[in-house]
């Protein structure tokens, strides 16, 4: 009987796979990449490199010395005292607790900040209660600390906000009328992001994190960069990094542009030119993962896409690595052995600057 | 008839069907031609070409081209084949993948109720009762309301609707492993998964 290795399905199911069969799930899973997004596939030395980091027996693995990355973390302080079924551990704890733990305990190299709505929107009515925690925070701690939201244009239609939502809209053939509501909401999400911006940064922010910039689609796209873009008008020097939703930019819209590039249907190493040039210093590209395919496929998948991001990028690019996304199963609390194997790849062969 | 589809204008499509049905009878200009052409849009807005306005409008020329050709179809096939209800569960906003595969399904030549988002399960059961469904599309887009999923069936199994209900799920956090965990007939990845697991289920 063939030699058989453990890995996971993008579900996270532990599975068991020969050589061969991850070789080859490794080549189809690099062919897609490079078939969507028109993009180089990855050599035979970096495929063979992504089959050893998979096969390696133990159950964690890390990068070789001299290789480390920063890393950085989102809504960290939610998963200390967050208990909502999902992947907090519900310990009490403040933000300015979770903050201090992820510098002094979990050895984060930057942080953030966040609500616990975590949409800008949400920050504006309780806007002095969050520039008292960030000055707090900034008082207490030595490692850059930003400010983090989603973008979050849904927020912006009904039934949570003024515009008629486009995707009722668009069930109803309404298509002029969607595209008008997705550019008042691009506006109005500009407005306000860049508006919360300015009153943090009166009281120590280090940066922002646009965190799942697209998620409702390019007009999400469209008012990060914007805001972006007017952000680093007003403060040269501030850490803005871009992160996105999705591999993707969904045309919910199909004709909003930045600069005259239209934004939908944008992968990874189409998007960072944009968020360079809007202002950004740091680039979050994301991969899906597929839940039905073997890690070994998602993996390759990923780091075809990443490289080729990296590759197109002048600013740094922290990749986005979690559930879901970067070629770790969709699983509430991602498998460590799949995590590990994910992160070491992007940093080994992708070329990340950071995770 | 497929490239006017692709086109995603109403007058190309109306005039290629005006064209083809003196040649062809009106199930094959459906199945073979806007039919086909819509799984072509399909297939183009997952590849990042099409957006979801073309998609949109590319299912409104189907439509008409559907309507157009109504007069033209054999008595047996005035009911569509199967009745899919479809919505997102209670507590969970999110609208559009779930919208992309009403749409998907529609044009696919199934009957689709979509009950829109954060749908109570009593809404599900009642579309289901009211509309004689033979699936049901349930769609969650956080881990927080994946269990609706999960509350759908078990509301199918006490209504003793289970047997002849077929049960999708889908959305972001969903999987295969969760759909087999909670008896679900299958998952979808996407809207173009979705057709077809729902033409291997139902067809």
């Amino acid at each position: 009987m063939a030699n058989e290795y453990i890995l996971r399905m993008g579900d996270g199911e532990r599975i068991s796979m020969t050589r061969e069969q991850i070789i080859a799930d490794l080549r189809e899973g690099s062919a897609d990449a490079a078939d969507l997004g028109d993009i180089p596939e990855l050599s035979g030395d970096e495929l063979d490199k992504l089959a050893d980091i998979i096969m390696d027996s133990n159950r964690i693995v890390s990068v070789e010395p001299g290789m480390q990355v920063p890393v950085t973390h989102d809504i960290g302080t939610l998963r200390i005292d967050g208990d909502q079924g999902n992947s907090g551990v519900g310990i009490p704890a403040s933000r300015l607790t979770g903050c201090m733990m992820h510098e002094r305990g979990f050895g984060a190299d930057t942080m953030e900040l966040g609500h616990i709505d975590y949409s800008f929107k949400p920050v504006k009515p309780v806007i002095a209660q969050e520039q008292q925690a960030m000055e707090v925070c900034q008082e207490n701690m030595t490692i850059p600390l930003l400010y983090g939201a989603m973008p979050n244009l849904g927020l912006y239609y009904t039934p949570d906000g003024p515009f008629e939502n486009p995707g009722d809209l668009l069930k109803a053939f309404k298509i002029n009328e969607a595209r008008e509501s997705i550019e008042h909401a691009g506006d109005h999400a500009t407005r306000d992001m860049t508006w919360i911006m300015q009153h943090l940064q009166k009281v120590g922010c280090d940066g922002v994190n646009f965190d799942t910039i697209g998620a409702a689609g390019d007009g999400d796209f469209y008012a990060s960069l914007y805001s972006i873009k007017a952000l680093r008008e007003e403060f040269p020097d501030i850490y803005i990094e871009a992160g996105m939703a999705g591999e993707c930019t969904l045309g919910m819209h199909g004709e909003l542009e930045f600069e005259g590039n239209v934004l939908a249907g944008l992968w990874p190493h189409e998007q960072v030119p944009l968020a360079e040039e809007a202002g950004a210093n740091v680039f979050g590209p994301v991969c899906n993962t597929n839940t039905s395919k073997s890690s070994a496929w998602n993996l390759a998948r990923s780091v075809t896409f990443t490289k080729a991001t990296v590759s197109a990028s002048n600013i740094p690019c922290h990749v986005n690595m979690g559930m879901g996304v970067g070629g770790i199963p969709m699983f509430e609390t991602p498998p460590i052995d799949a995590v590990t194997r994910a992160s070491k790849a992007m940093v080994e062969v992708a070329g990340v600057d950071g995770v | 008839m497929s490239d006017a589809i692709v086109s995603c204008k109403k007058d190309q499509v109306l005039a290629a069907v005006e064209k083809a049905r003196g040649e062809l009878e009106a199930p094959d200009i459906i199945e073979n031609g806007l039919a086909a052409g819509m799984n072509e849009v399909g297939t183009l807005f997952e590849r990042g070409k099409l957006f979801l306005p073309h998609v949109m409008m590319a299912a409104e020329a189907m439509q008409a081209g559907v309507d157009e050709l109504k007069g033209d179809m054999p008595e047996s096939s005035d009911k569509a084949a199967s009745v899919i209800v479809n919505g997102t569960v209670e507590g969970d906003v999110h609208d559009i993948g779930k919208t992309i595969v009403s749409t998907m399904l529609q044009t696919a030549g199934f009957e689709v109720h979509d009950i829109g988002r954060d749908a109570p399960v009593a809404d599900f059961i009642a579309k289901i009762k009211e509309t004689d469904a033979n699936m049901v599309g349930v769609s969650a887009l956080m881990t927080t309301t994946l269990p609706g999923q999960k509350e759908v069936i078990e509301a199918l199994e006490e209504e003793g609707l289970r047997d002849k209900v077929k049960v999708m799920v889908g959305g972001a956090p969903a999987t295969n492993s969760w759909a087999k965990k909670i008896g679900a007939d299958c998952y979808a990845e996407n809207a173009t998964e979705a057709v077809s697991k729902a033409k291997e289920l139902l067809l």
